[in-house]
């Protein structure tokens, strides 16, 4: 798998929308294997609290991650509409919990502006861009480089 | 056009690996006084796969290697010399050398020169050791030219049939003749051209025959290149028209009876040559009517020579050569055709005479046969001594490769067939990712079994039924799957014999090898990492185990020791014993030792745990280091594997009769034995071959030391003890007396594991959590249970360092 490195403003292309707090994030559908409802985690010790745990899905060990936690957006109810996206990250499958999926929008360059600097939960590094869809902001989110990253700690640090 | 191929690579290198230890395995079985014909012919076979396979891919050390000993099996195999031990060690050395070759290329370091050449030169001389003898007529010149392996420069003359499309046009011609020129000097006698597709050079060149071959083999078909030494000029023609006959391409000695064929003769063949060539041709059609006699004498063009002196009245000299040195040739369908070729007899009574030949050869098919024998027979009419020592030269010399190749070829062809219908390889992924679908199919099922027990069993009796049958395929399919990945035994045990036979042998003992149980399988990855602890126990028991033979005379024992390695299965382990019937271990030995070392013993100890002080790092009862062993680097090691492979060692001993090390193994790498323990709500595995005991603490035997440390007091031990909630930071039972102690032993030590609740035991399927997490201190793996939840497994060393680290911090603390 590829790392392309991004900048500004991201190709345009389909991506799968879901809210987390007040926000709407938009993420490439192609980093989503699937999506399913939020089962029984195993505890992992001594990991972060955003870090829910690992999950078995068909015999993959998946870890769990709570960008609710992560982002302190408050809400961490657990229940049959909690909702998990499943990425496959690099040769790495992982799953986010996220507060609700929205649907999968078409975006293409016109209609997506690079991110000004704003006060987003989210670190500015992590967002590709702006995209407007019928009057809703949508949030374009760089998951591959956010997963990666140091501060969620899933991957060992040298392998970052 | 060009082809990448090193994408091949790997399958030579794998199949080569397999072939050199197949040759090793029938050179250990051959019985040197009575070698099964069968079997050298297997190992011929393996040889000329190598090289083959070597050639194809240019790796022409080893080619030259293989064809060396290829040369030595060959006269072996046509019983042209006896088979003598040092012959068997000379292969087996080859084999090591074509190893180290093999991993040179595959990147390991570069293989030692003087030892090929030491290897190469002892087989040259164990092939000549018998010709001498045989050949006091041979002329010097006849030496130079036909020895292939001894390489000196040389002249030969090389001819060759070309294909149209390549004689006719120059360019092919000139890039064919710089191939060669790569290789020798080249001296053009005939080129080619688009009437006349006949190539004919002289070379001086230092390069084997075989190397000539391959130089030109993209250009023509190695059977219609024929090489002779350079004085062969008068026999030249003949054969250059004989375009497709495999026994003349060959620098096939016999031909050098042509030597001093008159004049007339070869022109005379010349005129006849359409009819020559059919001679050729129907000759080797008969011969395929004959497959036993094909086999063993393949290079059929000798027969004329053989039956025609045999039936020749006026050379009774060579009457008598031929059947005592060469059986094969009066097997060879040669012999009868001659003999029942009323033309051909007469003929040679008759002694030469080109017309006649001529006339002779007219009538087919039969009597044409007679005519290459007529052929031949002026030729050995008029010189007799030269034929006479070419008799012995051909009956001597190493026919080397080529006179068998049609035999050997069809022998290569039917082995390849069986193999390909009988295995297939495949990539150890692909393998494992049916291994965990398999699993996954399981945990459904189990699911799906779950669901459907609510149902009320008179109404949903068929769909009961069916999930009963899908339960039993499952597990069926289950079995089968994880068997794929399962090797017999024999796989590790066939490497010993070589390691005892030379072992035995540098230590001046008698030793048998006996194997039990060479069928009981292991998983690949097991077999893989099995096979340096078991050297290691073999080698201990060789040279400490077993004792000299006048020792064991001494002791009133066989002076031949027995050493044996038995697998067998039992429950869900694989249990591997090394027996030797040798001296035993000496218990006041090893304590005597122990004490020096200063480790903790007493004479009263267990003989267990005095065996166990063996496993002692540093640990060695010998009084001198050989090269063998001794140096204490070893059972520690051995006893270190076996664990890391989730196994365990024990020893058994008794003084005089020998002593058993006993290794249990799991099944496959990939499934564990379990302990299923709950803390908190989560479930942990514990390996049940690290658990001691699990008892339930009684508080008057924990003793809190300095601030929140505790120990416990078990049998007169004190053991750390480690809450297992504290460590992994869950919410676990806080009252010791409600929870369970599990004792545990790692490298660390013993400690005790202070647990909820033991759910039970059982066998689970080790998945990595680095795979798509990262490593978690304190576990070693994750694994699905039953249900579908996964589980931690948890790393005992690790969680012992841990605990014992909590504890001083919470001491620090306070």
């Amino acid at each position: 798998m590829d790392y392309p490195e991004t900048s500004g403003v991201a190709a345009s292309g389909e991506y799968l929308t879901f809210t987390l707090g007040a926000e709407e994030y938009g993420i490439d559908i192609l980093k989503v294997q699937e999506i399913r409802g939020y089962d029984a985690v195993t505890k992992i010790a001594n990991a972060p609290p955003f870090i829910k745990g690992v999950i078995n899905l068909r015999g993959v060990i998946v870890p769990i991650v709570d960008l609710r936690i992560k982002f302190n957006l408050g809400n961490f109810t657990y229940d049959q509409f909690t909702v998990v996206i499943i990425l496959n990250i690099g040769k790495r499958v992982m799953g986010i919990v996220v507060d609700g999926v929205s649907d999968v929008i078409q975006l293409s360059s016109d209609n997506m502006h690079a991110s000004p600097e704003f006060g987003s939960v989210l670190d500015t590094r992590y967002i590709l861009g702006l995209g407007t869809v019928e009057g809703r902001m949508i949030i374009v989110v760089d998951i591959e480089r956010l997963m990666s990253s140091q501060e969620m700690s899933l991957i060992e640090a040298a392998a970052s | 056009m060009s082809i990448d191929m090193s994408q091949f690579y790997q399958v030579f290198f794998e199949e080569t690996s397999e072939h050199l230890a197949s040759m090793e395995n029938l050179l250990l079985n051959l019985d040197v006084d009575d070698p099964s014909l069968e079997d050298l012919n297997a190992v011929f076979r393996a040889a000329h796969s190598i090289k083959g396979g070597s050639g194809t891919f240019g790796f022409t050390d080893m080619t030259s290697v293989t064809h060396v000993l290829e040369g030595l099996l060959d006269r072996l195999r046509k019983e042209e010399l006896p088979l003598k031990a040092e012959m068997v060690d000379a292969f087996l050395s080859a084999g090591d050398v074509l190893r180290a070759q093999l991993e040179h290329h595959q990147g390991g370091p570069e293989t030692d020169a003087g030892e090929i050449e030491a290897v190469c030169a002892r087989l040259n001389q164990l092939a000549a050791g018998e010709e001498e003898h045989t050949k006091p007529h041979k002329g010097a010149s006849d030496t130079t030219a036909t020895v292939a392996e001894a390489a000196p420069v040389r002249q030969i003359r090389l001819s060759c049939t070309l294909p149209q499309n390549i004689a006719a046009v120059p360019e092919s011609v000139d890039n064919l003749l710089d191939a060669l020129r790569d290789v020798a000097a080249v001296d053009v006698k005939i080129r080619p051209n688009s009437a006349d597709n006949t190539l004919v050079v002289v070379l001086t060149t230092q390069a084997l025959d075989a190397d000539l071959k391959d130089a030109l083999a993209f250009y023509s078909a190695s059977e219609s290149i024929s090489i002779h030494p350079e004085d062969e000029e008068e026999a030249y023609g003949f054969f250059v028209d004989l375009p497709g006959d495999a026994s003349t391409s060959n620098e096939d000695p016999g031909y050098g009876f042509f030597d001093d064929i008159p004049e007339q003769t070869s022109t005379a063949l010349k005129a006849e040559a359409e009819a020559v060539a059919d001679v050729g041709y129907g000759f080797f059609d008969d011969a395929e009517v004959f497959p036993a006699a094909t086999a063993q004498q393949p290079a059929g063009g000798e027969d004329p020579g053989y039956g025609l002196f045999d039936d020749s009245p006026g050379n009774p000299e060579r009457h008598r050569v031929s059947p005592g040195d060469s059986p094969a040739a009066i097997e060879g369908p040669g012999y009868g055709i001659y003999v029942d070729a009323p033309g051909g007899l007469g003929l040679f009574d008759d002694a030469p005479g080109a017309e006649r030949v001529l006339k002779s050869s007219a009538p087919p098919p039969f009597s044409n046969r007679a005519a290459t024998s007529t052929a031949a027979s002026p030729a050995a009419s008029v010189a007799t001594p030269a034929a006479d020592a070419v008799v012995g030269r051909r009956l001597s010399d190493n026919p080397v490769i080529e006179t068998a190749k049609s035999g050997r070829r069809d022998n290569d062809k039917t082995v390849t067939a069986a193999n390909t219908d009988t295995s297939i390889r495949v990539a150890v992924e692909k393998v494992d990712q049916l291994i965990n679908l398999v699993g996954e199919l399981v945990i459904t099922q189990a699911m799906l079994a779950e669901a459907a027990s609510t149902f009320d069993p008179v109404q949903a009796e068929r769909l009961l039924a069916g999930i009963d049958l899908l339960s039993r395929n499952t597990r069926d399919m289950q079995e089968s799957v994880m068997s794929i990945r399962m090797l017999p035994m024999s796989m590790v045990f066939s490497r010993f014999p070589r390691v005892v036979r030379d072992l035995a042998g540098k230590l001046n003992k008698q030793v048998e090898m006996k194997t039990i149980g060479d069928n009981t399988e292991l998983d690949k990855g097991l077999i893989e990492k099995i096979t340096d602890p078991m050297t290691h126990l073999v080698r201990n028991s060789l040279d400490h185990g077993i004792e000299t033979p006048e020792k064991r005379i001494a002791a009133g024992k066989n002076p031949k020791g027995t050493l044996t390695l038995k697998a067998s299965h039992q429950g869900g382990n694989v249990v591997i014993e090394v027996i030797d019937d040798g001296g035993g271990l000496n218990r006041a030995r090893i304590l005597e030792k122990a004490k020096e070392k200063g480790l903790a013993v007493s004479d009263g100890m267990s003989d267990y745990d005095v065996w166990q002080l063996i496993f002692a790092p540093g640990f060695s009862t010998a009084d001198v280091v050989t090269d063998v062993s001794g140096r204490g680097v070893g059972m520690d090691v051995v006893k270190r594997n076996i664990e890391g492979l989730g196994g365990r060692v024990e020893l058994e001993s008794s003084p005089g009769f020998g002593t058993r090390t006993v290794i249990r193994l799991p099944l496959t790498l990939a499934i564990l034995d379990g302990m299923s323990v709950g803390v908190g709500g989560e479930t942990f595995i514990i390996p049940i071959t690290t658990v001691i005991e699990s008892l339930q603490p009684n508080l008057d035997d924990i003793r809190t030391l300095a601030g929140d440390s505790r120990m416990v007091h078990i049998r007169g031990e004190y053991l750390p003890l480690i809450s297992l909630a504290d460590t992994f930071g869950l919410d676990g039972v806080k009252d010791i007396t409600k929870g369970l102690l599990v004792v545990v032993e790692a490298e660390e030590g013993k400690a005790a594991l202070f647990v909820d609740e033991l759910l039970g035991q059982q066998q689970v399927v080790i998945k990595s959590l680095e795979a798509n997490y990262r490593k978690v201190n304190g576990i070693s793996g994750a694994t699905i249970m039953g249900d579908g939840r996964v589980a931690m497994i948890i790393d005992i060393s690790a969680v012992t360092r841990m605990g014992l680290m909590n504890n001083s911090r919470q001491r620090m603390a306070a």
